[in-house]
């Protein structure tokens, strides 16, 4: 392993001219800049993409559990907002998809009804111009895997096809004066809590099921289900859950020709 | 047993700190002096100078941020270590915070290149940027640290190039054919203001409705397009790519008689790449699982080493 030539003559101070493939942006951390490129793929640039949005009013009864389909739609359709922006932004510059995708909701201090969506990740093209690896009907896909992991899925034998999400507020109903009384000195389970919760989660996945359904994935990896309050009422809760759906890349590879890992101990903390 | 009769204070120092800076510089005021007309017309005090110089050839022991596994990586490429070297740049906000932030990190680094070329280097790496907000009205403090390396058997490097990657990170990308070659800034700020009206709606209408706010939404689109715009024109005098790790964005409401306006600005910092581009690693990556109990060394999903502004990343759960 020797440095190679171009990056010496750049240290010694001689700047190489003229840049054919234009200037890139990207988000990566080193290891992830240089896995996508072993992975086949060039950063083409930061595609971002945000939403301002002013949410609606719902109230809940206080007693009852039920999901807030106004806030529910909300964040749905915000966040849907800003990734198709970001989603438009890399059809802009070209690039096949996206990946290392973050999707953000900030609050703006002024005003707790407005909140910022943010999605942000980084474009990329195939080195050599593969047609293969677009998304869902010849769109950029979306991915919020890491550079790291966009290699290994590529070598486990997928493809991204598209980031999926579900949403869903929920209220959990408090309890009333007379209920809570009685459950003073017992050891029992609050049921209507645990109800509340299961089926909130469940909705979201649900919903995030079909998104990857309606792309054709045959499935959806680094799913991650998050659980915030925004900064809303008591009581309401949001389920959200994101991950990648991912398709064959032609068909799967087999399990037999996926190298072993090697286990390693570092030394070094 | 010399260490220990210095604590029995009855060994004699070879020198003391005192008596170095009496070599170099004389007393305190003239050290002044010398420090004043050397900001005053960008070079260096002819001390600094001096010691830079006897670190780059060996006569000073050299100082590094290295850990000892980037030691020995960098050895294994030809690679020295010579001396830290840091700029400084305590800078004023006149018209603008967001723009002034280019000027003072630019100054800053320029500073230290200053030093770097001093020792006789040909980068800087592991380049932190760090900021101090002291109570003095309208300004900062920027200020760079890096360590500069010479690259044996190459001559010294007239604008030597800066890294804000880690020792080891360096090696890595220098194999695959990449130099990071310095840190690129891209910052934009507007205001948006009620020009004859039009924006009560954005205010009155919320209301009960779900809805995207289109005039705020696109202003704040284009203080970012623009910030990142001009990140690329930074980014053009070094290299071609750019790894944009921080990003600092914020949305003000400025309410003065009833009459709202909103200040959005933005920074981008970034470290600039040169490399070829379709040119992947030379090598096999191997596949490795790492069996340390803990936070792996291996698993740094994102750099924490520049992290000088609160990042929008953290704020706020998905």
């Amino acid at each position: 392993m020797a440095i190679p030539q171009h990056a010496l003559e750049r240290l010694k101070g001689l700047r190489s001219e003229g840049h054919p493939g234009g200037i890139f942006t990207s988000d990566f951390s080193v290891n992830e800049f240089l896995l996508v490129r072993k992975a086949g793929f060039e950063p083409v640039g930061l595609c971002v993409g945000s939403c301002i949005y002013h949410l609606g009013i719902q109230y809940a009864s206080w007693s009852q559990n039920q999901e807030m389909s106004v806030l529910s739609q909300a964040m749905y359709h915000a966040r849907e907002l800003a990734m198709s922006r970001m989603r438009a932004e890399a059809e802009g510059m070209g690039a096949d998809g996206i990946v290392g995708v973050e999707l953000t909701v900030k609050r703006m201090e002024w005003d707790d009804k407005i909140l910022e969506f943010i999605a942000i990740g980084t474009g990329v093209v195939h080195a050599k111009g593969h047609p293969g690896y677009k998304g869902h009907n010849g769109k950029p896909f979306t991915s919020d895997l890491s550079g790291q992991d966009f290699w290994t899925l590529l070598q486990s034998g997928y493809r991204p096809l598209e980031m999926v999400m579900g949403s869903c507020v929920y209220h959990v109903a408090h309890q009333g004066m007379f209920k809570s009384l009685g459950n003073i000195g017992s050891n029992t389970e609050l049921t209507n809590f645990s109800q509340a919760l299961y089926d909130a989660r469940e909705i979201a996945m649900e919903r995030m099921q079909h998104e990857a359904i309606a792309v054709k994935a045959e499935g959806v990896v680094g799913v991650d289900l998050h659980e915030g309050s925004h900064n809303w009422q008591p009581h309401i809760i949001e389920f959200f859950a994101v991950g990648t759906a991912v398709t064959p890349i032609t068909t799967e590879r087999d399990a037999s020709t996926i190298p072993d890992p090697q286990l390693v101990l570092s030394v070094n903390n | 047993m010399s260490w220990f009769n210095r604590f029995r204070g009855n060994a004699s120092l070879p020198s003391t700190p005192d008596s170095a800076q009496q070599d170099f510089a004389g007393d305190a005021a003239e050290r002044l002096k010398k420090w004043e007309s050397a900001l005053l017309h960008h070079h260096l005090p002819d001390f600094v100078k001096h010691r830079l110089a006897e670190a780059g050839n060996g006569k000073l022991p050299w100082i590094a941020t290295m850990t000892p596994v980037e030691l020995a990586q960098t050895h294994r490429y030809r690679v020295r270590p010579i001396a830290m070297v840091s700029g400084t740049c305590w800078y004023h906000f006149g018209y603008s915070w967001t723009n002034g932030h280019i000027n003072g990190w630019h100054t800053a680094l320029q500073r230290m290149k200053q030093e770097a070329v001093a020792a006789g280097a040909n980068a800087i790496i592991d380049v932190r940027m760090r900021k101090i907000e002291l109570e003095v009205e309208s300004s900062m403090d920027f200020t760079v640290i890096g360590t500069a390396i010479r690259i044996e058997d190459m001559p010294p490097n007239p604008e030597p190039v800066v890294a804000t990657v880690s020792a080891l990170e360096f090696m890595r990308l220098l194999e695959a054919g990449i130099v990071p070659t310095g840190i690129a800034i891209g910052a934009h700020y507007e205001w948006l203001t009620n020009w004859q009206g039009s924006l009560m709606p954005l205010d009155a209408r919320g209301g009960w409705l779900n809805q995207p706010l289109t005039t705020l939404g696109n202003f704040w689109e284009r203080v970012r397009k623009k910030a990142l715009s001009e990140l690329r024109q930074d980014v053009h005098k070094y290299g071609n790519g750019a790894l944009a790790h921080i990003h600092f964005g914020e949305l003000l409401k400025v309410e003065d008689d009833n009459n709202p306006r909103y200040l959005g600005r933005h920074i981008v910092i970034a470290t600039v790449t040169d490399g070829e581009r379709y040119r992947s690693v030379p090598h096999d990556i191997r596949h490795v699982v790492d069996m340390c109990d803990g936070p792996s060394p291996l698993i740094k999903p994102r750099p924490s080493t520049h992290n000088v502004y609160d990042t929008n990343q953290e704020e706020g759960s998905i």
